[in-house]
């Protein structure tokens, strides 16, 4: 497995806890989002750095309740086409503002790749190695943009007049 | 008409070279047909039932006659010398093959056309009034909206994965021909009070095994807001939009479960923290893509023409075409005519390489070198002088062109059913062609009048059968191919959805069965009614009771 960061930024490693186990003190974790819910934020205190572990069925109310505690978070693809997994992190980044790494994790597409970093991801965990060099070459496919991204960015639309934000 | 800058340019040709690379990927392994599956859709390549099948996207069904001149070209060198205009203002090309599908892209790239979105889980081609901008019932020409939405929606970072496929349509006239209502989002032009333009936003219509016809959330939407809503809508919809059954999963689905209201309050509350993040374009660009819609310049010319008066007196079918195919245009002198791509015994939409040729020589001649694609399969030549109109009709009519049926009983849209498609129950060519022949005869069909007979070959609905007059839909029963018989659908302004009238009938009993519910109108019409009122104002039960009591 190959962790690619997408933004160039170093990304951090960290544990997926599974059910039931208890993080070792100064780790970095990302707990499941049901699990952080049922148990509470503070239950994980110990932990280094916090992170959340989400699926794309999550729905975006649940997220905002513990957004604020966390310092990372994995969206959990179910399959390619999933295209919630998109939103979570524009939801994340444009509604709350959220600053820390989003992580897409599953099984996403080499060719998704300008779409992962344009909705707010930083990195991706890539299982097939093989692949590495085949998101590599997509992220770099486009260099201009019809929409804004989440941040707001020049759109084509912008710098065909020269208007930049 | 639109036309690409450096911008456009670049996306479209590194798209092409993308798909190049996903098909070699794809060749070697190292992409699954699973993966590749929604790489291939997105760029409109289908597998069907005996070959790759190319959809072409002809934005808002707006096209000048070089890239018809295309894709004649694409036509005789890529397949078998004929292209397939469909529902969606697009053409396909049935006999494509894989390897060569990337040179075909890059030979679309070449005249500003693509494939782009034509399938799969995304935005789909914007659908608009093919009359737009030529017409005289109208508030505003829609197609640069219609080319804001085709530029936010290509390769939108968000929703390109979206439950299932997402289709708008827009008209800025008050008839509508657009079938907006039947649309996941439908636009209508509005103008308010202070005379600035804004949008009527309808969502939630759709066709498939569910027919829903849209509801309106929003009278007026800003023209500076276009965009951010719709974005809003997209927003609800790929959050909550069923992904468990894909029969469940368009967003009419989703609006009926919610109840509009609540579906509207959602979308407000969304577009509220986004309105004010540049989503939508700056006016300058609004403006930029409106010059390029300016009306074009016509030369004076009399309301009436002797020429044409003259050989529609001498000739039934060019004065049955002047009547049926011509519609007014804003300029007085002026119509637009509507090409039949509905020959008696032909297959509805498809056009020959030669054909569509001729078409762009015409457009080149007589119509500012504009074509239009109509969702019901036929062409348009806008801005034709009315004196011309002769010299138009006789070329078509030697290219086999020249059907005077539009809008009257054998101007049918149809689906390619089983011949084609793969997910068919039934044929629909075939019973097109048995209907065209049955009502062979031009007097008796203008005798008929205007009704809209619309057939698909399954429960999908891609031949509109819920929004005809007269709609067909072929079940499988038990492995035989059946029809069963819709009455009373309509796709104008006055949207309503076809009940179906009884049971099915085979092949020929359909044909049958058609013949006597226009043998009740006939018989039952009230001077100038049309079967579509006739129809609402006696009820199924006359027509029920003639098609199954003698049967
Ligand atoms: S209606 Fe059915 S048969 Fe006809 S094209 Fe659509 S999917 Fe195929």
């Amino acid at each position: 497995m190959t962790l690619l960061s997408l933004t160039g930024i170093e990304s951090g490693p960290w544990i997926t806890l599974l059910d039931g186990e208890l993080p070792s003190e100064g780790d970095s974790i990302a707990v499941p989002i049901a699990r952080l819910l049922e148990e509470g934020v503070s239950a994980f205190a110990t932990a280094g750095a916090l992170g959340a572990a989400v699926p794309t069925g999550t729905s975006f109310a649940e997220l905002e309740e513990v957004v604020r505690s966390l310092t990372f978070v994995a969206i959990e693809f179910s399959a390619f086409g999933d295209g919630r997994g998109f939103s979570l992190a524009v939801r994340l980044r444009k509604d709350m503002g959220f600053k820390g790494e989003i992580r897409a994790v599953g099984p996403v597409m080499p060719d998704q790749a300008q779409f992962l970093l344009r909705s707010g991801f930083d990195s991706v965990e890539i299982t097939d190695e093989s692949r590495v060099g085949a998101f590599r070459v997509s992220l770099e496919r486009f260099n201009e943009f019809y929409q804004t991204d989440y941040m707001g960015a020049r759109s084509i639309a912008h710098a065909r007049h020269g208007i930049s934000q | 008409m639109y036309a690409y800058d450096k911008f456009d340019r670049s996306l479209v040709d590194i798209r092409v070279a993308e798909f190049r690379d996903q098909v070699e990927r794809r060749v070697k392994g190292d992409l699954t047909e699973e993966e590749f599956r929604p790489i291939r859709l997105m760029n409109g390549l289908y597998l069907q039932l005996h070959a790759y099948m190319l959809r072409v996207a002809v934005p808002y069904g707006t096209m000048s006659g070089d890239q018809m001149r295309r894709l004649a070209h694409i036509a005789r060198k890529y397949d078998k010398g004929y292209g397939h205009f469909t529902t969606r203002q697009n053409i396909q090309f049935n006999w494509p093959k894989l390897s060569e599908t990337p040179d075909i892209l890059a030979e679309l790239a070449d005249v500003e056309m693509h494939a782009i979105q034509t399938s799969g889980n995304c935005i789909r081609n914007v659908t608009s009034d093919q009359f737009a901008g030529a017409t005289a019932d109208e508030i505003a020409d829609p197609r640069p909206y219609a080319e804001l939405l085709r530029q936010w929606s290509s390769f939108h970072p968000e929703f390109s994965f979206l439950p299932r496929k997402f289709k708008f349509a827009i008209t800025g006239a008050d008839q509508d021909r657009a079938a907006v209502k039947w649309h996941d989002i439908g636009l209508i032009v509005r103008k308010n009070d202070a005379g600035e333009i804004g949008f009527e936003v309808i969502v939630g219509g759709g066709m498939g095994r569910t027919p829903v016809i849209g509801k309106t959330i929003r009278e007026f939407l800003p023209e500076k807001d276009f965009l951010s809503y719709q974005e809003a809508i997209l927003r609800v919809y790929n959050e909550q939009g069923r992904r468990d059954n894909k029969y469940k999963a368009r967003i009419k689905i989703l609006v009926e479960a919610m109840g509009a209201e609540e579906f509207a309050r959602q979308v407000e509350v969304e577009w509220e923290k986004i309105k004010d993040s540049h989503i939508d374009v700056p006016q300058e660009e609004v403006a930029r893509i409106q010059a390029f819609f300016q009306p074009p310049e016509l030369a004076n010319q009399d309301a009436t023409s002797a020429v044409t008066s003259e050989f529609a007196k001498k000739n039934f079918i060019f004065a049955s075409w002047l009547q049926n195919n011509t519609n007014a245009h804003k300029v007085q002198g002026y119509v637009n005519i509507t090409i039949s791509l509905k020959p008696h015994g032909g297959i509805p939409g498809d056009a020959s390489a030669e054909q569509m040729d001729l078409v762009a020589a015409l457009s080149d001649e007589y119509s500012q070198s504009e074509i239009r694609v109509s969702h019901e399969q036929n062409l348009i030549l806008p801005h034709v002088a009315l004196k011309d109109l002769p010299a138009i009709w006789a070329d078509l009519d030697e290219a086999g062109l020249g059907t005077a049926n539009v809008g009257l009983l054998t101007d049918m849209i149809v689906c390619p059913g089983l011949d084609y498609c793969a997910l068919a129950n039934a044929r629909s060519i075939p019973i097109a062609q048995a209907i065209t022949k049955r009502f062979d005869d031009m007097k008796r069909l203008q005798d008929i009048g205007p009704i809209k007979v619309k057939m698909s070959g399954c429960i999908n609905a891609c031949g509109h059968h819920h929004a005809g007059h007269i709609g067909i839909l072929g079940v499988d029963r038990k492995g035989q191919e059946m029809y069963q018989l819709l009455l009373g659908g309509s796709g104008a302004e006055d949207a309503t959805k076809a009940a179906i009238l009884g049971p099915g009938f085979d092949e020929h009993g359909i044909v049958d069965a058609l013949e006597k519910v226009v043998a009740v109108y006939l018989g039952v019409r009230e001077d100038g009614e049309e079967f579509l009122s006739t129809y609402r104002r006696i009820g199924a039960q006359v027509f029920k009771e003639a098609v199954y009591d003698a049967a």
